[in-house]
């Protein structure tokens, strides 16, 4: 009774396994991975689960809307997701092959570029969104696919640039601790901190981050007493916020995405209302999104980005305007993640223009174009260094009080910090230790260049 | 039949389907076979094999030429036998401490055991960190398996064969034969002189084992690990992998890991988008619809439709029997229904 029916099985089993290959063969057919002349594949990698799950639609919409906007792209939905067909580089077709849907591991990150450009045959990727996404793919571009060429989506971490050197990954946006030029010096000398504790997610963009002020603020002669690292996802802060010092003259917060609405409220509970002179905070706390969920509690405050957000000069209305197919990503403006992509998207366009749509020979005239870019962006100008990275203004901001009528903060620029590199003067190099928990040290030098060259600005 | 067929699989698909839907199943079917093992023959239901084949492949990780970790510059195949190791020893110590536990008290030990490892590795930054190690650099047989994927297929069938008589050849021995015991009446054989705890803890050294097969071929599959491949939701996904597959049939784990790597990529390119409430980054809504249906519909899972489907067809051919209406427990190979061990 038992033998027939185990060869039932096994022939069950068989005909099953046959189906699925079927299947899976099938399904292989319908999406060709040959490169057709004529057309130039490019997949767009972004979170859309994860801590930063919520910025999906402004990455991607920052990327389409280049499209839209300069390349006769047509938005096959209402949102960025729904895709965009009919746009043309140089007489070349644009196929945009599929979004990559990670979350902020570096592992999803990897499987999604896998899918993007091994199955769906991207010649050209756009992202990730973050540090340690960022590392992992431009290591992939560096080992796996050195034909393809990549472009950052606003992943951050140091490492991905100045310490993979991959020759086909470019990054447009400025590192985490780009993005904290001029805070350090600000602290010091007009905050007039001595002493400081730093507490940010424990991956690789808060390490760069947070190293971006470290750097300054003890190069100026300041003291980081105490680093503090939550993991990335967590929910409950109290643990941390009691491990940060209270006889410090400062605290610098680099704690992203869901976690800094979090970690802010559980200060208050435990510390009293944030005091603006104290306190200070990295991109996060200016992006757009992040700032209408927290509220007034940091008004006064200042952190520093890549983005003066009350800037209203034509290069960022014309900037706005490119943004405007997508009316949700057009109001997300003045957030990293949207500049980001869209910076990325505009280089590719402007690099794949002018070698004329010629991606063959393994795409290294677009590479080599790529390389000498400089986009006009709508906060000033971006031109890469030796190691693809990008070389970009930085911009100190205030959070001021709500406009009336409304509950949502405002944003004052208050200072300019010209070309940060991501070197910082020499400070970094490829031969510095990689950034973690407790590096870079906290150690007196040269303070990087724009010290003391900071411009105040006043967008009125 | 099936073997062959794999075996021939190359000459079928491409570089992308062979690595990212074949092999991830292949390897994905053994850390749910570890699984499978324990619940089917032991009627231990773990959530403990992503912590320990986690074990297995940051072990492994740490001690070769990689980006990150140790770097230790280890030969790889010593790495390797290091990592197995490593985790077998672990499994056996967690399973000391949980033999004694049944039902949803050891679920929630193994549990603990796979968020530990998770929380161990990703905030121990001089073995992993976040960002976790990169470039891990595998045998030199297997190469890098992005660029040549067939060396890697091939390990993963190999594993996954020996996996499978392995553990059929175990079901026969006195130790399966006890642990069956075991499953069945813990009481009746402790008074029959077995002793039960050690027996139990032997079986979940004996499925980490299997487990750390799977995270070694994990590592070299994505090139690097990091805390982000071993987290909650991977502890879950294996568990609906075996769910789906069939969670008393050692087959349901590779039918149930391609399943489950068909769906998660394909569901991407066939989803539509209807606002916000599906599209293709709604692959976890995907895999639970499916995870509920055949659980409602069939608690062994496809596996167990399969038998169902076959044994109306046996009982129609013969007529009506004494016991038409509930479909029997049949005995394949050893391996009963067991739902009662849940």
């Amino acid at each position: 009774m038992l033998r027939p029916q185990r060869n039932e099985f096994r022939r069950l089993l068989a005909t099953a396994a046959l189906g699925l290959l079927a299947v899976t063969a099938c399904a292989n057919n319908s999406s060709t991975t040959t490169t057709t002349s004529g057309v130039i594949k490019i997949g767009i990698l972004s979170d859309c689960a994860g801590d930063f799950g919520s910025f999906y639609n402004d990455d991607i919409g920052g990327a389409l809307s280049v499209l839209a906007a300069h390349y006769g792209g047509k938005a096959t939905g209402s949102l960025p997701k729904d895709g965009m067909t009919g746009a043309k580089i140089a007489g070349k077709d644009i196929q945009i092959v599929g979004f990559g849907c990670s979350d902020s591991t570096a592992n999803k990150a990897i499987e999604e570029t896998r899918r993007l450009v091994e199955q769906l045959g991207a010649d050209i990727l756009i992202g990730p969104l973050s540090g340690d996404e960022g590392i992992a793919v431009a290591n992939y571009a560096k080992t796996n696919q050195p034909n393809k060429t990549f472009l950052n989506g606003i992943s951050g971490a140091q490492e991905a640039t100045l310490k993979v050197q991959a020759p086909n990954f470019f990054r447009f946006n400025p590192d985490g601790a780009q993005w904290s030029a001029g805070l350090g010096s600000y602290a010091y000398n007009k905050l007039g901190w001595r002493t400081a504790a730093v507490i940010g997610d424990d991956y690789a963009f808060p390490y760069t981050s947070l190293a971006g002020f470290i750097a300054e603020f003890c190069a100026i002669g300041g003291n980081v007493t105490k680093r503090v690292w939550p993991p990335l996802g967590t929910t409950d802060f109290s643990s941390f916020v009691a491990q940060l010092p209270t006889n410090v003259d400062g605290t610098f917060v680099g704690i992203g995405g869901a976690g800094l609405i979090t970690f802010l409220k559980q200060y208050q509970q435990a510390n009293g209302a944030i005091s603006s002179k104290h306190f200070m905070g990295n991109l996060f706390w200016i992006d757009p999104q992040l700032l209408t969920a927290i509220g007034t509690p940091l008004v006064g405050a200042v952190a520093a980005s890549g983005i003066a957000a009350d800037d209203t000069s034509a290069q960022t209305k014309a900037y706005v305007q490119e943004l405007s197919v997508y009316p949700a990503t057009q109001k997300d403006a003045a957030s990293v993640f949207t500049l980001g992509y869209w910076s990325a998207m505009t280089a590719l366009g402007m690099a794949l223009t002018s070698v004329n749509g010629d991606i063959s020979g393994n795409q290294k005239a677009l590479q080599a174009a790529l390389a000498k870019i400089v986009i006009d962006g709508p906060y000033g100008k971006i031109s890469l260094d030796s190691n693809r990275q990008a070389i970009a203004d930085n911009w100190v901001t205030q959070v001021t009080p709500p406009p009336a009528g409304s509950n949502v903060p405002g944003l004052k620029t208050i200072l300019q910090i010209p070309k940060v590199d991501q070197t910082f003067g020499g400070f970094f190099s490829s031969s510095t230790p990689n950034l973690d928990r407790s590096n870079p040290p906290c150690a007196k030098k040269t303070p990087p260049p724009w010290v003391g060259n900071e411009v105040p600005v006043n967008f009125g | 039949m099936l073997v062959l067929f794999l075996a021939g699989a190359p000459s079928v698909f491409d570089s992308f389907t062979l690595s990212q839907i074949l092999t991830k199943a292949l390897w994905l079917g053994i850390a749910a076979a570890s699984l499978i093992f324990l619940s089917s023959y032991g009627g231990m239901i773990s959530l403990g094999q992503t912590g320990i084949y986690a074990v297995a492949g940051f072990t492994m990780a740490n001690l070769v030429h990689a980006a990150g970790g140790r770097n230790l510059g280890w030969d790889p195949w010593a790495a390797t036998a290091a990592g197995i190791a490593v985790a077998t020893l672990f499994g056996v110590l967690c399973g000391a401490i949980a033999s004694r536990s049944y039902g949803i008290y050891f679920l929630m030990i193994t549990l603990a055991i796979s968020v530990i490892v998770f929380y161990f590795f990703a905030q121990v930054t001089t073995l992993s960190g976040y960002g976790g190690i990169r470039s891990v650099t595998p045998p030199a047989v297997i190469g890098n398996p992005v660029i040549n994927p067939l060396p890697l297929y091939y390990a993963a069938l190999v594993a996954s064969v020996l996996v499978y008589v392995g553990i059929r050849y175990l079901a026969r021995t006195p130790f399966g034969l006890a642990l069956q015991g075991i499953r069945d009446d813990p009481a009746r054989m402790q008074a029959l002189g077995f002793n039960v705890s050690l027996h139990r803890a032997l079986a979940f050294g004996v499925g980490a084992f299997i487990a750390s097969i799977a995270g070694i071929l994990s590592v070299w599959y994505t090139t690097q690990v990091s805390p982000g491949g071993i987290n909650l939701a991977q502890t879950i996904n294996i568990l609906v992998i075996a769910v789906i597959g069939g969670l008393y049939r050692l087959e349901g784990a590779w039918v149930g890991a391609a399943v489950f790597s068909t769906i998660d990529n394909y569901s991407r390119l066939w989803m539509p988008n209807v606002g916000d409430w599906l599209g293709p980054d709604r692959f976890e809504t995907v895999i639970g619809v499916i995870f509920l249906v055949i659980v409602l519909a069939s608690p062994g899972g496809l596996v167990g439709i399969w038998e169902s489907v076959w044994a109306r067809r046996n009982r129609a051919g013969r007529g009506p029997t004494e016991s038409s209406g509930m479909p029997a427990a049949e005995e394949v190979d050893g391996v009963v229904d067991h739902p009662a061990a849940v």
